[in-house]
C-alpha cells in the first residue's frame, strides 16, 4: 500500500486550528534561529487519515485477531474497561507535579497498587516509577549497587546470571557497570547448584534469575540458590517476566529472594500497543527500601476523612537514600491505572490468573505431545520438550531438532508457517540453550477450543509437505520478509525527489 | 469472572490430563516456599463496580482543564485531535506485540518507518529510532551512545559536559545511567543572562560529549547554541535536548551541527497523563547509528520482490548481544509514538508552524502580562521564551502556588523544588490552548499575592 507522504494537498491543508492570538508571534524567535524549512511531513485530510490508519491496522496481529502464543510475553487479553478509565481527565489531563492535594485519587491508586504488588511478592516495599521490565532490573541492580557500597563492599563488581536467562538482565547490569558471570544451566535445563557455588564469592553482587525459568519449569532448588547467594554476602534479584505463573501461589520473597520487578504489561494487562509501553515497578525487602527511586505514594491519617473518603491524605515521599530518578516524573501512570482496574476484577482471587494460566500451558503442551495414532503416522518427527517435566507452570519449550533432522524443516519454518493458519507464532530460538526451541505461552484467557485447534493445526503441519511449509507463510500480506537485504541496504526513512 | 473463558471447565481439561486437581500442576513447588494461605487482598469486583470506583478516585483529582492553569515544566497542556486515541485504540495495534514476525505486522511496522522520517524531518538528522521511554532516559542513552562513539578518539577520555541548567530530574536520570560505566559529567557553565557561556565551552573541546537544551528549563531560547558545535569540534558529540512543538519555528539542530537530538516527544499525540506514558525522541547521525539505543525499522523487500518492513539492526539490542547490548530497551512507548506520528499527520508542515506559533504568541503575551505586576521580575529580561519563562517573585514562589491555588488557578511551578537557590522563582508555563482570560485569572491571583506578601 502507499505510505503517508503521498499524501500531498494544498499548502496549509489538514487539521484545523485556532489562529495565534498574537499575530507576529515569530518575532520572539530571535532570527538566526528561525527555522529555514519546515519539516516535509504529509499534507492530508482528516478522512485521508483515518483510512491509512485503519487499512494499516488491519494489517497488523494482535491479540484480538488471533490466538498469540508468544512465550515469555504474556499476551493475555486486555480488557477494555481499562482503556476507559485511563480518558478520564483524571488521569488523562493530570500533570505530574501538581500539588498533592489536587490528585489524592491519583495517588491512592498508586498506594493501592504499591501495597496490592508487595504482598503478592512477599516484599516489602514497592516503586511504580520505572516504565519497563528492563528499566526495573536496571532500577533494582543499582539499588543493590548503593546497598553493597555503603556497606563498604565496593569489591562486589559481578552479576550472576544463568545462560538461560532474558537478555535484558545481562544488559541491565552491564549499563550499572557490573562484570556478567553466565553459568550454565544443568543438563535438564534447570539451575546448576554446583556451578553457582563455583560462582559465588565475595566479588558476587546479585544473581538474577527467573522462576518459573525460561523453559517455563519450575526451579526446584531456588531456596538453596538463595542461600547459596546470600551465604556469600550477594543479592537475590527476582526476573518478574513469568509471575503470571506463581501469583498467589509461592512468591519471590518466600524464594528468598530481595528484589523483584513486576511487569504490569505482562501480569496485570497494560496492553503491549506493538512494543510499548510497558511499566516494570520493582519490589524489594526492607533492608534495600531506603534506595528505591524518588518518590513513592504514602499517607496518613486524615482527621477530615482525606479527599477520597478513606481516611487518608496521602503524599509522595523521597526514600532517605534514594537513587533518584530512572524516568523523569512519576513512572507510567497510565499503565499503572490499567493494572489497577485490571486488579480490581480478580482482588483477592488473583491466584485463579495464575491457576488457569498454568492449566492452559499444561493442556496445550499435552494435546501437542499426545497425538491420535492417526496424526502419529502421518507426522514426519514430534517435537521433544525443551527439558523434561511432569508439568510445566505458564510456558513451555519445545526442541524441533527431530523435525529438522529428518526433512530439513526448521523451528523458523513452522513459526512462519503458523502464521498462514491465523496464529502468531511461539517465540523463536529462545531460551538458546535449547535447538530449534519454540517456546508457547497461551496464557489463561484462550479457550479450551482455541487450544485444541491450535493443537491440532501444530501437528498437521508437523505432517505437512516440507517445500510448504519452508516457503512459508503463503498466505499473509507480505511473504518472507528479506531481513539480510534491510539491515545491508539501510532504507531508514524516505527519501523525498526534491 | 468474566476473563476467563475456561473457568468451571478446569476438571474436563484436568481429566484428560489425567489429572484429579489444580493442585497436582503446582506439586513441583516445594512445600517450603509454597503459599498456604489466601492473598489477603480485597473482594474481585465487578466492571460496573471498577468503573463507578475509578470515576470516584480518578474524579477527586483536579484536572488541568478545570482550571487556568501554567505548569508545564517539560509537558504540554495539548489538545490531542480526537482520531488519534480513537485509531491508536484499535486491537489490531493496541494488542499486538513487537514486531518480531513482520509478515503479519506490516501495519504497526510502517506506521513506525512512517514516524522515523516524520521525527527526521522535524529534528533535520538522518536516523531516528521508534522512541525511548521519555526526553530524560533519551538524553541519557543519547550521552552513553556518544561516549561509545566519540570514545576513542577524545581527549578527554569518559567526560561530557551537561549543561548547567538541565532539570535536577534529568539530571537524576542521566547520573543513573552514567554512574557506573566509566562516564564523568562535568557542568556546562551559563552566563547570568542563561545563556551557554561560550568561552568556558571551549574547555568542552576533546570531550566525549556536551548535553544542552534548547529551550532550557527557563524556556530560553539560545542563539549561542547554534555556534557550540564549531567550538566544540568534530570528535565531540553535540546532543540538543528540544521542546519538539518548537521545531515548527526554530531551526532544527541538525541544520546547526547537533550530532544528536532528544527530547520529549508528548505534545504529540498524548495528554500530560500524569506523566507517563509518554515517549522520547531520539535521532542522530548516520555514525551514530550501529551503537544507537533501541529500535529501527528498515524497509525491504519480501520473497516476492514486494516492498516491505523488518526491524533491522538487531544485533545492537539486548535480546542478541546480551550484556554487549547498545542498552537495555526491550518494551519502548512504540503505541505513544503510533498517536505521535497520527498527531504529526494531522498538523502537516504549516500546522505545526502554526502550533509553534500559538504557543510562541501565549507565552509573549503572558510574558508581557506577568512583568506588569509590580515586584515581578523575569529572572532573565533579555532572553526569548518558547512555552516557558521563569519570573522572581518578593517572596517563596511555593506560598504564591498555594495562594493561587485558593483562587482557583493553578500559577506554576515553584522552582525552588528543582534549585534551593531559586525558592522566589516561579515557572510559569503556557501552551496553545492558554486564553485571554487564563492569563487574567494568573495575573489578578498573582498581584493579589503579591499585595498580601508586600503589605
Amino acid at each position: 500500500m502507499s505510505d503517508i507522504f503521498e499524501f500531498n494537498g494544498a499548502k496549509g491543508s489538514g487539521w484545523s486550528q485556532p489562529e495565534p492570538m498574537k499575530e507576529d508571534a515569530i518575532n520572539t524567535v530571535p532570527t538566526s534561529l528561525r527555522r529555514s524549512n519546515l519539516p516535509r511531513w504529509p499534507r492530508a485530510s482528516e478522512p485521508e487519515l483515518v483510512r491509512h490508519y485503519t487499512l494499516l491496522s488491519q494489517r497488523n496481529f494482535g491479540i484480538d485477531t488471533g490466538f498469540y502464543p508468544l512465550g515469555s510475553c504474556t499476551m493475555k487479553h486486555n480488557p477494555r474497561i481499562n482503556e476507559r478509565v485511563v480518558q478520564l481527565p483524571g488521569i488523562d489531563r493530570i500533570h505530574p507535579l501538581q500539588p498533592e492535594h489536587q490528585i489524592q485519587g491519583l495517588l491512592s491508586i498508586y498506594y493501592e497498587m504499591q501495597e496490592m504488588l508487595a504482598i503478592c511478592a512477599g516484599m516489602d516495599e514497592v516503586t511504580l516509577q520505572p516504565v519497563a521490565g528492563a528499566q526495573g532490573e536496571f532500577t533494582a541492580i543499582r539499588c543493590i549497587q548503593e546497598y553493597h557500597r555503603r556497606n563498604g563492599d565496593v569489591q562486589r563488581d559481578k552479576v550472576i546470571v544463568p545462560d538461560s536467562a532474558h537478555g535484558t538482565n545481562p544488559a541491565s547490569a552491564a549499563m550499572c557497570g557490573y562484570e556478567i558471570v553466565e553459568i550454565p544451566s544443568g543438563e535438564d535445563g534447570r539451575l546448576d547448584l554446583d556451578a553457582l557455588r563455583a560462582a559465588v564469592g565475595d566479588d558476587t553482587a546479585a544473581m538474577m534469575i527467573t522462576n518459573p525459568s525460561t523453559l517455563g519449569i519450575f526451579e526446584p532448588e531456588i531456596a538453596e540458590a538463595a542461600e547459596i547467594v546470600h551465604a556469600a554476602g550477594g543479592q537475590m534479584y527476582y526476573d518478574g517476566a513469568n509471575f503470571n505463573a506463581i501469583l498467589g501461589k509461592t512468591d519471590p520473597g518466600r524464594m528468598g529472594f530481595d528484589a523483584v520487578h513486576y511487569n504490569l504489561h505482562k501480569t496485570f494487562s497494560q496492553p503491549h500497543g506493538g512494543g510499548g509501553p510497558g511499566s516494570g515497578p520493582i519490589g524489594v525487602k526492607a533492608h534495600l527500601a531506603d534506595f528505591l527511586p524518588s518518590p513513592i505514594a504514602d499517607r496518613e491519617e486524615a482527621a477530615d476523612g482525606g479527599a477520597t473518603g478513606d481516611g487518608y491524605r496521602y503524599f509522595w515521599r523521597t526514600p532517605t537514600d534514594s537513587i533518584g530518578k530512572v524516568q523523569q516524573w512519576h513512572g507510567n501512570a497510565g499503565a499503572v491505572v490499567r493494572a489497577w482496574a485490571y486488579y480490581r476484577r480478580y482482588g483477592r482471587e488473583l491466584e485463579l490468573m495464575s491457576e488457569h494460566a498454568v492449566l492452559n500451558a499444561n493442556y496445550l503442551r499435552h494435546q501437542i505431545m499426545n497425538p491420535t495414532q492417526e496424526q502419529l503416522n502421518s507426522i514426519h518427527s514430534m517435537p521433544v520438550d525443551g527439558a523434561p517435566a511432569d508439568f510445566v507452570k505458564h510456558e513451555f519449550t519445545l526442541s524441533m531438532m527431530p523435525l529438522k533432522e529428518t526433512t530439513g524443516v526448521t523451528g523458523k519454518d513452522i513459526a512462519k508457517r503458523l502464521l498462514d493458519y491465523g496464529y502468531m507464532s511461539p517465540t523463536l530460538y529462545f531460551p538458546m540453550i535449547v535447538p530449534e526451541c519454540l517456546m508457547i505461552e497461551p496464557t489463561e484467557t484462550e479457550s479450551r477450543e482455541v487450544l485444541d485447534k491450535f493443537a491440532s493445526d501444530f501437528l498437521t503441519i508437523l505432517s505437512e509437505d516440507p517445500e510448504v511449509v519452508q516457503s512459508a507463510p503463503h498466505d499473509t500480506d507480505v511473504r518472507r520478509v528479506d531481513e539480510v537485504l534491510a539491515a545491508r541496504s539501510l532504507v531508514l526513512r524516505k527519501q523525498f525527489d526534491d | 469472572m468474566d476473563q476467563l473463558p475456561n473457568l468451571g471447565r478446569e476438571q474436563e481439561m484436568l481429566d484428560s490430563m489425567g489429572l484429579k486437581s489444580i493442585d497436582d500442576l503446582f506439586s513441583d513447588i516445594p512445600e517450603g516456599v509454597r503459599r498456604v494461605d489466601r492473598l489477603p487482598l480485597r473482594e474481585p469486583q465487578s466492571e460496573e463496580e471498577i468503573w463507578a470506583d475509578a470515576q470516584h478516585l480518578l474524579g477527586a483529582n483536579i484536572d488541568l482543564d478545570s482550571r487556568p492553569s501554567f505548569l508545564s515544566a517539560g509537558l504540554a497542556r495539548n489538545f490531542v485531535p480526537t482520531m488519534v486515541p480513537m485509531l491508536a485504540t484499535r486491537g489490531e495495534f493496541l494488542t499486538s506485540y513487537t514486531p518480531y514476525q513482520p509478515e503479519v505486522s506490516q501495519g504497526m511496522l510502517q506506521a513506525m518507518w512512517e514516524f522515523q522520517t516524520m521525527v527526521s524531518e522535524l529534528v533535520g538528522l538522518p536516523v531516528s529510532n521508534v522512541s525511548m521511554y521519555d526526553a530524560s532516559t533519551a538524553a541519557a542513552e543519547a550521552i552513553t551512545c556518544a561516549v561509545r562513539v566519540k570514545g576513542r578518539k577524545a581527549t578527554q577520555k569518559g567526560v561530557v559536559y551537561v549543561s548547567q541548567f538541565v532539570p535536577p530530574h534529568r539530571l537524576s536520570v542521566i547520573e543513573n545511567y552514567t554512574q557506573g560505566v566509566g562516564i564523568e559529567l562535568r557542568t556546562l557553565e551559563h552566563d547570568s543572562n542563561g545563556r551557554v557561556n561560550l568561552e568556558a565551552a571551549s574547555s568542552a573541546e576533546g570531550a566525549c560529549a556536551v548535553y544542552v537544551e534548547q529551550p532550557n528549563a527557563f524556556g530560553e531560547l539560545d542563539e549561542g547554541i547554534t555556534r557550540l558545535k564549531e567550538i566544540i569540534g568534530e570528535n565531540t558529540a553535540l546532543i540538543v535536548g528540544v521542546d519538539a512543538v518548537s521545531l515548527g519555528i526554530v531551526e532544527a539542530p541538525g541544520n546547526y551541527g547537533a550530532d544528536i537530538v532528544v527530547g520529549e516527544g508528548q505534545p504529540f499525540g498524548i495528554g500530560p497523563t500524569a506523566g507517563g506514558p509518554i515517549y522520547g525522541l531520539f535521532a542522530c547521525k548516520k555514525d551514530y547509528l550501529r551503537l544507537m539505543p533501541g529500535r529501527i525499522v528498515g524497509k525491504t523487500l519480501d520473497e516476492d520482490g514486494k516492498d516491505a518492513f523488518t526491524l533491522t539492526l538487531s544485533t545492537r539490542e539486548q535480546h542478541i548481544r546480551r550484556h554487549r547490548a547498545t542498552s537495555n530497551i526491550c518494551s519502548n512507548e512504540t503505541l505513544i509514538a503510533l498517536m505521535g506520528a497520527m498527531h504529526m499527520a494531522l498538523l502537516g508542515p504549516e500546522g505545526l508552524e502554526r502550533l509553534a506559533l500559538r504557543v510562541a504568541a501565549t507565552t509573549e503575551i503572558a510574558k508581557q502580562a506577568i512583568c506588569g505586576i509590580n515586584g515581578v521580575e523575569l529572572v532573565d529580561p533579555d532572553t526569548p521564551n518558547f512555552r516557558e519563562f521563569a519570573v522572581k517573585l518578593p517572596s517563596d514562589a511555593s506560598d504564591a502556588v498555594t495562594h493561587m491555588d485558593a483562587a482557583g488557578v493553578l500559577g506554576g511551578f515553584p522552582m525552588g523544588e528543582w534549585w534551593d537557590s531559586m525558592s522566589s522563582c516561579l515557572l510559569i508555563g503556557c501552551d496553545e490552548r492558554t486564553t485571554k482570560s487564563d492569563i487574567d485569572a494568573l495575573v489578578s491571583a498573582l498581584s493579589a499575592w503579591v499585595e498580601e506578601v508586600s503589605a
